[in-house]
């Protein structure tokens, strides 16, 4: 049965990014009951709203977000009863803002660190208001991605995996994670829809939360 | 347990992110990459080949970093890592934005920056051989500009597929 009430909280704050301030907010460490009623009845309408203007634009369909079909609740059965398994929202003004799964039973490839244990993010999403992937409509928050990243490293290293962490890059998505999060890219990955594979080793962990420390 | 993340962090997180999708985890439907298993391979020689196209049409139509980033409505440190560096991974609104200004294929150019990778990729072999013959100087000659008609009409949506 899915919880009501998250594990922890850590306080954490976006970036309106239309007026640049930063908004309150706070990282779960666990989805709840309340995330998924949140993904059910504002995520679902307001992501088939922008598909609709991406198809009356004559979007191509490859260029509509990939994640369109995700169902976070049978995600969330899933992974329920697996201890190895965590979940992470973060929200804000009462709202679900983005979503984070990972397992941390899956090993490292990069050269050097093959067969270490890292913290694999089995899936990651932001709220579709907080996307550029979807109609012409200005992205809401900013901050989502990297604070789910940082959460991700955070708990690696708790849990003596040193920061390691890996993932399975959506399209839309590979310059975030090669470029703002220092990723390395191991290519794409055969096996995993052909999705490019990225890994962070521990000294490029450390550069990516020291980097947000001293700007 | 809880986790140590600062106001500041998550400010400087924010700034960096703008404009960048995030999402991760296995595609649902609509898979962009076709390519058979295990045919991955560097893409540094073809997105170096990306990179010169783009500096080369950008001089011929005269502009500057700047003038085209406005035009192609792209951040210009985008535009400038494309151009200058190989290990840069465009995304690929910056790739379709650039394609609607040049005039040539998205899906190519796509190919060519190693975001996907075609059953039929010849043009990336001679994208890369035409880019190869380029030099770097601030005029275009005439010889470069043969050398981008050659790469216009090889990522152009109707160039003949071998």
């Amino acid at each position: 049965m899915i919880a009501t009430t998250p594990y922890a909280v850590t306080p954490v704050w976006l970036t309106n990014r239309s007026t640049k301030e930063t908004v309150d907010a706070e990282l779960w460490h666990s989805i709840v009951d309340k995330n998924l009623a949140d993904w059910e009845a504002e995520w679902i309408p307001d992501l088939q709203r922008r598909l609709k203007l991406l198809n009356q634009q004559k979007v191509e369909r490859r260029f509509w977000p990939q994640s369109r079909h995700w169902d976070w609740r049978d995600k969330l059965r899933e992974i329920e009863r697996r201890l190895a398994n965590l979940s992470f929202a973060i929200v804000a003004e009462d709202m679900t803002q983005a979503m984070m799964t990972i397992d941390l039973t899956k090993r490292a490839r990069m050269p050097g660190h093959e067969g270490q244990h890292l913290v694999y993010i089995d899936f990651l999403e932001a709220a579709p208001w907080n996307r550029n992937d979807v109609a012409e409509e200005p992205a809401r928050f900013g901050g989502c991605g990297s604070i789910l990243i940082n959460a991700a490293i955070q708990q690696s290293t708790q849990e003596g995996f040193k920061g390691r962490i890996g993932l399975h890059s959506l399209p839309q998505a590979n310059s975030f994670y090669a470029n703002a999060c220092g990723m390395t890219d191991l290519g794409q990955d055969a096996t995993y829809e052909n999705l490019r594979y990225f890994e962070l080793d521990p000294d490029s962990a450390r550069s990516f939360i020291e980097k947000g420390k001293g700007e | 347990m809880t986790f140590d993340i600062s106001k500041a962090w998550c400010r400087n997180a924010g700034a960096r992110e703008d404009g960048l999708d995030i999402g991760a985890g296995v595609i649902a439907a609509d898979p962009m990459f076709t390519h058979e298993a295990g045919a991955d391979e560097s893409p540094e020689a073809s997105r170096l080949a990306l990179g010169r196209f783009i500096n080369l049409m950008r001089r011929d139509q005269g502009l500057s970093i700047e003038a085209l980033a406005e035009k192609a409505d792209i951040e210009i440190g985008e535009l400038l890592s494309l151009e200058n560096n190989a290990a840069h991974l465009p995304d690929v609104r910056t790739l379709y934005q650039l394609s609607e200004v040049f005039g040539v294929s998205q899906e190519k150019l796509m190919g060519l920056s190693g975001l996907t990778h075609a059953n039929d990729d010849d043009y990336v072999e001679e994208a890369v051989r035409y880019a190869a013959k380029s030099a770097s100087v601030e005029v275009l000659n005439e010889d470069e500009h043969a050398i981008l008609n050659g790469l216009i009409s090889v990522l152009s949506e109707n160039a003949k597929q071998k």
